[in-house]
């Protein structure tokens, strides 16, 4: 059984970012890949936005995804693709992977693991589109992989439901490749995406955004007719009477991505109700002693920049990490206007940078963020506009402050 | 009695119902606001498990939406014409290929004609995959004699057609306390007229049996001769071996007219099909829904179908770990009928159901699902389970049981028509019968055909039909071994349900080969799991079009026309 310090599954942004930290101290590496090629889902990303905070560039995804498949190649970890694994033991000092791949099953011991796994997209069938079952109801992602990938088209007259950063995306996507993109449509009453890509994307091409509206029922037998659409309260119920059929033959969903954590739970990992990730610490270590979790799989960042930053960490942390050190932590809280905050425990050791993310539970105009150590406040941040969409990093120096004695690192937002 | 009854069809269509009663057939013709009234007209005439049918004319005064042969395929070729089949069979449903399998025992040349694009698309892949003991169904319905001749017979027709078919046994869960000496009482009854036998279980080992049980599960009778068994796999293992041993499947392929002479009875001298004309000896109709209309052509219309839809919810894998058994609740206690309403099962793919539910519907072929059928379906489980959530769901659909009138099968020679054999009004318990009703349709097609001297049996018949590997519930050593062989099968491209493009184009190669999403879904499961296709179905997709040897943009989810890209982008630029 070949044997590495750090094994790494999955050689998206999070998980090349971790294999190049773990080799910077020394760690041996191999990352396990199922596709026949590294870069995750950046491949099928060609457009840009990439990189802004890494390499203060604006680069494509797949421009991103070489630059990191290079540094990854050049730092001596491993990467073996078109390699899937099926099951995974938890040993005293370490794990057992097995793996399927085109050479035959094999067994590999990881000392330590990091799980970086990505996310997948809600389906139709996740949010309650009903109706008939025809061909043309796809996810933006698979819709980009026809696209950009396969060079298909797959609608051409498209309801996008959803205004989460891909549909966005691909509603402007869809809309160069000569589809006439109907409008988004989405069921609460905020926008999901980035504000650039509310801009560039919907306001650039004149393709209508309608809040408060979902998609009840689909029609077509063979390819997709129409949908109907209807408004809904606050609570997404949707309002009778408002109902409104529209002909189309594509609908596209972007209503959310959520973190890929079978792997994780299947070892006992105490998962995030509201993250859908790993409950996890700052450097990304699980409930499971010497189980890492980073990027979309630990929680669904906006932007790939945060994802390779949290597989760096992993990386690293998971190269030193030794069998049997568990750390006593700090529960980290999110409070008052918070949707949640990441990493949500922390180590009692005072450090000088830990880096937090946050988001929202609603569009604040003017907060200020507090975050108290027990009863102390520690810092005081002021924002100007905040939503759920998009997520905030702070970083706080917590060095010289008594992290053994205080209960808890809670975070909260006060509305101005 | 007879008075009552016309009063109440008076009263229901303000006197616009008009019944007549000739040859044993209940005719109902005239007009009605709704189809819901003609339904109800349609069991207010008939009697339970009679062998008087309906036969319902009623015509609502609503227009009718759909062709009532249904959606035809568009394909019009010759392949058939002038074929001369010993049997004709109508339908590719777990019925029909059953029968066909059950018939390559004898030397016939044996025909299955589906209209649609593989078998198993309509009711048989619409179901909860439940193998029943029996225990709503009354004695003296042929539905209670074939469910328990059919349901033993499960254990080695699995065997033989090498699919997974489990006895989890089902739960019939009782929520008040006070129906403990009834339930006891019973357990006579249901030990002597179920398949399988019948234990009470106390509130205490409930609990540690199905701890996902709700605490208001008193008590319950377990029914150990339930099982589950995956309805698709199985109606393709039976197609697959039925072209084995000689029979003909001919999918896309729908029976449009009949030619009928009459030398006394009638007879069927010619089916017409959109692929040409067959002249078989012999016809059964295994047409489900469309058993009615199959009928009609030939001549021998003694009973009506009204279409029952019901919707089911499939919850992620995650939750499978919560249930052991089948269960079903009892709310109040009415004779042997538990409420309708379907239950919570384990399917043998390790995935929960919940439902189904049960709504007249007026068209055959309308498999949408609606929000508020769903969330009904999951308000009446929720009592007795802890964990259902519907947040768990992954999938939902519906299925549509061709239901007749006296709510029985049919299972008889022709009435009128020499050489039509009906096996009609299937619905559940049907695919716990299936088996059963195969080889009564065996024994009808033998008798009739023997007056055209004897039938030899087929001395190459085999019983046994061999899977295709599924590598993920393989032990780790042959898994190994059968990559080295084959690579494609170390390579995983549906990483929800754990498949390999080498199970993937297996299911393109078999017998009965298929090249849509749908079919490979059908047979191997890509596309089934959380990701709903979101992942695997951009990767099988240029695979179908490879191995079909078509382009990419003429691969289909499913039905004819069902195509999932347009071609190559940048085509619709010059549009603008």
């Amino acid at each position: 059984m070949k044997k590495y310090d750090v094994v790494i599954i999955g050689a998206g942004p999070a998980g090349l970012a971790a294999a190049v930290s773990a080799r910077e101290e020394d760690a041996s590496v191999l990352v396990i890949e199922r596709e026949a090629r590294p870069g995750g889902i950046l491949k099928q990303c060609i457009h840009d936005g990439f990189g802004l905070i890494r390499y203060r560039e604006k680069l494509s995804g797949c421009e991103y995804a070489s630059r990191e498949i290079l540094k990854t190649r050049e730092s001596g970890a491993e990467i073996q693709t078109l390699s899937f694994v099926s099951r995974i033991t938890k040993l005293e000092k370490g794990f057992v992977l097995l793996l399927s791949s085109r050479h035959g099953m094999s067994n590999i011991f990881a000392r330590s693991l990091i799980l970086a796994t990505g996310c997948r997209e809600r389906t139709a069938r996740q949010v309650a589109v009903h109706g008939t079952r025809p061909a043309g109801v796809l996810t933006a992602g698979t819709a980009q992989y026809y696209l950009n990938v396969l060079g298909q088209l797959p609608g051409k007259r498209c309801v996008i439901l959803g205004s989460g950063d891909i549909g966005l995306i691909m509603a402007r996507r869809l809309t160069l490749e000569g589809a006439e993109v109907l409008g988004v449509y989405e069921a609460k009453s905020e926008p999901g995406g980035l504000s650039r890509n509310l801009y560039q994307c919907l306001e650039d091409f004149d393709i209508p955004l309608h809040l408060s509206t979902t998609v009840l029922e689909v029609h077509g037998k063979e390819r997709v007719q129409g949908v109907t659409l209807v408004k809904v309260d606050e609570n997404l119920t949707p309002l009778p009477g408002t109902e409104e059929d529209l002909s189309c033959d594509a609908l596209i969903l972007s209503v959310g991505l959520i973190p890929e954590n079978e792997l994780a739970q299947n070892l006992g990992a105490v998962i995030d109700p509201v993250t859908k990730g790993p409950v996890a610490d700052e450097d990304g270590m699980t409930s499971v002693p010497g189980l890492f979790s980073c990027g979309n799989a630990y929680h669904v960042s906006d932007l790939a920049d945060y994802v390779s930053e949290s597989g760096e960490r992993a990386g690293r942390a998971a190269a030193v990490w030794t069998p049997g050190n568990i750390p006593s932590t700090l529960p980290v809280t999110a409070e008052k206007n918070l949707l949640y905050v990441v990493p949500q425990g922390i180590r009692r050791q005072p450090q000088e940078k830990i880096v937090f993310y946050f988001r929202c539970s609603r569009t604040l105009q003017g907060a200020i963020l507090r975050v108290r150590l027990g009863e102390n406040e520690i810092l005081q941040k002021h924002y100007d506009i905040l939503r759920p969409a998009e997520i905030e990093k702070v970083i706080l120096n917590l060095s010289g402050k008594d992290l053994c004695s205080c209960e808890r690192l809670t975070f909260s937002l006060e509305e101005l | 009695m007879k008075r009552s009854l016309q009063y109440k069809l008076d009263k229901l269509c303000s006197g616009r119902i008009h019944r007549e009663k000739h040859h044993g057939i209940i005719h109902l013709t005239g007009h009605c606001s709704e189809w819901q009234q003609a339904v109800e007209a349609g069991l207010l005439a008939a009697k339970k498990g009679s062998r008087t049918h309906v036969v319902n004319d009623i015509v609502p005064d609503s227009q009718v939406m759909e062709h009532p042969l249904g959606s035809l395929p568009d394909l019009r070729d010759n392949s058939l014409d002038g074929r001369h089949p010993d049997v004709l069979i109508i339908g590719g449903g777990v019925i029909g290929c059953a029968i066909a399998r059950e018939l390559t025992k004898s030397k016939l040349d044996i025909l299955l004609i589906e209209k649609e694009y593989d078998v198993a698309v309509h009711a048989s892949s619409r179901n909860d995959g439940v193998i029943h003991p029996g225990i709503d169904l009354l004695p003296g319905l042929l539905k209670k004699k074939y469910n328990n001749r059919g349901n033993p017979l499960y254990d080695q027709l699995a065997r033989e057609l090498d699919i997974p078919f489990e006895r989890v046994g089902q739960h019939l869960v009782f929520q008040k306390r006070s129906m403990k000496l009834p339930a006891i009482a019973s357990l006579l009854y249901f030990n002597l007229s179920v398949a399988g036998k019948v234990r009470f279980i106390e509130k205490n080992k409930l609990h540690r049996l199905e701890p996902g049980l709700s605490d208001r599960a008193a008590f319950a009778l377990f029914f150990e001769g339930a099982g589950i068994i995956c309805p698709f796999n199985l109606t393709i293992a039976l197609a697959e071996n039925a072209i084995q041993n000689g029979a003909e499947i001919s999918l896309n392929t729908a029976a449009l007219s009949m030619d009928l002479t009459r030398r006394g009875k009638k007879y069927i001298t010619a089916v017409h099909t959109n692929r040409g004309t067959i002249y078989p000896r012999l016809v059964i109709s295994a047409a489900g829904v469309f058993a009615e209309e199959i009928a009609r052509m030939a001549g021998d219309r003694f009973f009506s179908i009204h279409p029952r839809k019901g919707s089911s919810v499939i919850l992620d894998k995650k939750v499978k770990a919560n249930i052991h058994s089948v269960y079903s609740f009892l709310q109040g206690w009415n004779a042997n009928r538990h409420s309708k309403g379907g239950g919570i099962i384990p399917t043998i793919h390790g995935n929960v159901l919940v439902g189904p539910d049960a709504v007249e519907v007026r068209e055959k072929e309308d498999f949408s699902t609606h929000r508020d059928n769903l969330q009904a379906v999951f308000e009446k489980q929720k009592n007795i389970s802890n964990w259902l959530n519907p947040a768990d769901t992954i999938a939902y659909f519906s299925g549509i049981r061709a239901a007749t009138y006296e709510e029985d099968f049919i299972l008889e020679k022709g009435r009128q028509t020499e050489n039509i054999l009906h096996a009609a009004g299937i619905q559940s318990p049907g695919l716990t019968a299936a088996p059963a009703i195969a080889l009564k349709m065996e024994k009808m097609a033998l008798t009739y055909l023997s007056r055209f001297g004897n039938v030899p049996s087929n001395p190459s018949f085999n019983p046994y039909r061999k899977a295709p590997p599924h590598l993920a519930s393989l032990p780790e050593k042959e898994r190994d071994r059968l990559i080295r062989q084959n690579p494609d099968y170390g390579q995983i491209l549906c990483r929800c349900e754990e498949i390999s493009k080498g199970e993937i184009l297996d299911a393109m190669r078999r017998p009965l080969p298929c090249f849509t999403l749908d079919g490979i879904k059908r047979r191997v499961r890509p596309t089934s799991g959380r990701c709903q296709g979101g992942f695997c179905a951009p990767l099988i997709l240029p695979l179908i079009a490879e191995e079909a040897k078509i382009l990419p943009e003429n691969v289909c989810k499913g039905v004819p026309g069902s195509r999932i890209l347009f071609g190559e982008k940048g085509e619709g630029r010059e549009e603008i």
